[in-house]
């Protein structure tokens, strides 16, 4: 074996022990629930594959989870330990919807990348909260991501039932956004968002950006040792801005393409914790972009298999939020021993 | 409503607050930034009511949902303390944990992922109308609230003490202060982290009890609804400290309160919901700016400073 297969390998080590202790434990869990154990994993995982109509919306789980992964990657590039994809996603989401919903009129020409533009512009602007206090003032950006996050969902929900609440429909929906600005399927799959191809190629430029250009190498050199990026000349402070600016932006992406693809409308609970879920794909994935697509379609099997799961066997669909639970918390430990006495 | 029964009513809602904010608090001091006070505080009120439902036995049910509590606690620190993890990832590991944990058995052992209610559930002690009556004014806030606002009440005070006037409250602190530093001095600062976040799982276990037990008798999935956040957020807003943690406590609990009330008077409630979180920000924001004016070098003419 090569060093750099060994390398490779020693990588993906840990977030696959930390994969495979978990669904052990799951499985565990539910064979003490159910006789037919096998038939619930089977589901789980590969009834997303039994028709077109699944696989589409397993397509559909993975796009945001793809793109929030991509963004906390920048942003833990640079150092920014970033928690809010959250309240980015949905600050996207709102904002796309709002200008859907508002210049309907417009044609689609300029209101679809209008709409894209304001769902970007709006998570960017939630990254940059945090990183220019980071920077300029040391605040913790784990604080403040978190108490966002909080913030936003609250404004979101402010917006979906004061103002653009589909009063027709039952819960917190908004109206629809303008029908020519929805995305159309993906070519081969109806039912698919062409978003994830979006998401796709984003993971590839990701990668290009972060490992093969000055700015990357920059915002990595930021994120590795500050004080010797700023030391060696690297203008340290605004590659980390930049940082959140990006991660902020493909999170409010991820809201904008999900409401313009998927939902066509503001739902007040869309997200099933995409934010905390696309930060767990990227940390999974060391932090690599290739590998949180990897992850991101592996979290999305399980997210939409769970739902086959429950119908073909007695096994609650919130096993995978149980599951989830377990794996985030197990999956930055290490087996070395770090000791109590230390 | 006059004014005693209004104070009443946002003692008794402030209490989950006041025990999350004490709890983020003890970790705080510790140098952890303590996320996961809302799934232990889920994880209790779970407890509360299922033990409750099945034992029929109140104090059994408050003390199962302290120690489940502390269980979630110690898991969080041994997983970050013994196997390194990352506190934060661990800490919303934990909340996923008891969020989807509570609802899986919700689902599997109740058959209703809508919440559990039980016919009959035993009262927890509360203090009998009328018994602080030669207690003027504060005597009738307190007629009728829950044992566990007791505590909760005594436990701004006992923090305060134990952190301040005993040695391991010192030790804990000089662990949070400078790690380095503590271990030279001789002092074991996993331990010390690893009961912070024993006394933390405590507190986080009152706040649940006291959310299930004292009038709502039932468990709904998500039942917490950001209050370990909240008190996460008074905790910062107080500096973790805490006098300064309990009155932020109360303030973000009256903006609860009155977030509720002002619906009628065409203020959405959720910007008064917000308050709490801006303010955390705000007064983080503020506090580091002024420690980088006090320790920003002197400006030489003609030579510019970063």
């Amino acid at each position: 074996m090569n060093e750099a297969a060994r390398s490779f390998l020693r990588a993906i080590g840990a977030p696959l022990g930390a994969i495979a202790l978990t669904m052990a434990l799951g499985f565990l869990l539910v064979a003490s629930i159910t006789d037919e154990p096998v038939q619930a994993y089977r589901d789980l995982l590969f009834a997303n594959f039994d028709s077109l109509g699944n696989f589409a919306l397993f397509l559909n789980r993975a796009t945001p989870l793809t793109l929030i992964a991509l963004g906390v990657i920048f942003s833990f590039r640079a150092g920014v330990f970033n928690v809010g994809g959250e309240g980015q996603l949905y600050a996207g989401a709102i904002a796309a919807t709002v200008v859907g919903v508002f210049f309907a009129d417009l044609p689609a020409v300029i209101l679809l990348p209008l709409a894209v533009a304001a769902g970007i512009a709006a998570g960017a602007f939630l990254g940059w909260i945090p990183g220019v206090l980071k920077v300029r003032l040391a605040v913790d950006e784990v604080v403040t991501t978190l108490m966002l996050n909080t913030i936003v969902l609250l404004f979101t929900s402010y917006l979906v039932n004061q103002v653009i609440r589909d009063t027709s429909a039952y819960g917190a929906v908004s109206r629809m956004v303008a029908k020519s600005i929805w995305l159309p399927p993906m070519p081969g799959v109806p039912g698919a968002t062409s978003g994830f191809l979006v998401a796709v190629v984003l993971a590839l430029v990701t990668w290009v950006v972060l490992f093969r250009t000055e700015w990357g190498a920059q915002l990595r050199a930021a994120g590795i040792n500050l004080r010797f990026a700023n030391a060696v000349g690297v203008p340290a402070n605004r590659r980390i801005i930049s940082a959140m600016l990006v991660a902020g932006g493909l999170a409010g992406l991820a809201g904008a393409l999900y409401v313009l693809g998927i939902g066509h409308r503001f739902e007040q609970n869309f997200s099933p914790a995409y934010g905390l879920v696309g930060l767990t794909c990227a940390l999974l994935a060391r932090i690599h972009p290739i590998g949180a697509l990897a992850t991101a379609l592996f979290y999305a099997m399980m997210l939409n298999g769970a739902a086959y799961m429950q119908i073909s066997t007695d096994v609650p669909r919130s096993l995978v939020n149980l599951l989830t639970g377990l794996l985030v918390l197990l999956m930055t430990a290490r087996l070395r021993k770090s000791g109590l006495r230390g | 409503m006059d004014i005693q029964s209004l104070l009443a009513s946002v003692l008794e809602q402030s209490t989950p607050i006041l025990l999350a904010a004490l709890a983020a608090m003890i970790t705080l001091r510790a140098n952890i930034l303590n996320v996961a006070v809302e799934g232990m505080m889920l994880v209790a009120a779970f407890t509360a009511i299922a033990v409750g439902n099945a034992t029929g036995s109140a104090s059994l049910a408050f003390l199962a949902a302290v120690a489940a509590a502390i269980l979630m606690s110690q898991l969080l620190a041994l997983l970050t303390l013994r196997f390194s993890a990352d506190f934060i990832v661990a800490g919303l590991g934990i909340n996923l944990l008891a969020a989807g944990g509570t609802l899986f058995a919700l689902e599997r052992f109740y058959n209703s992922p809508g919440g559990l209610r039980p016919p009959s559930f035993p009262d927890v002690w509360h203090i009998p109308d009328g018994s602080l009556s030669f207690v003027p004014f504060l005597g009738r806030i307190l007629e009728g609230q829950s044992f566990i606002v007791i505590l909760a009440l005594l436990a701004v005070p006992a923090t305060a003490v134990f952190l301040y006037q005993t040695p391991t409250g010192a030790n804990l602190r000089a662990a949070g202060e400078d790690e380095h530093a503590a271990r030279s001095a001789g002092i074991r600062v996993g331990l010390m982290k690893a009961l912070a976040v024993g006394i933390s799982g405590l507190l986080s276990g009152l706040a649940g009890a006291q959310l299930a037990m004292d009038k709502l008798h039932f468990f709904l999935p998500d039942m917490t609804s950001g209050r370990g956040f909240i008190g996460l957020a008074a905790t910062l807003f107080g500096g973790g400290l805490p006098w300064m943690t309990a009155a932020a406590s109360f303030l973000f609990g009256f903006f609860g309160a009155l977030g509720d009330r002002l619906q009628a008077f065409a203020i959405p409630s959720q910007f008064v919901l917000m308050l709490p979180y801006i303010a955390a920000i705000l007064g983080l924001t503020f506090a580091r700016w002024r420690a980088h004016r006090r320790n920003r070098p002197a400006r030489l003419p003609g030579h510019q400073t970063t």
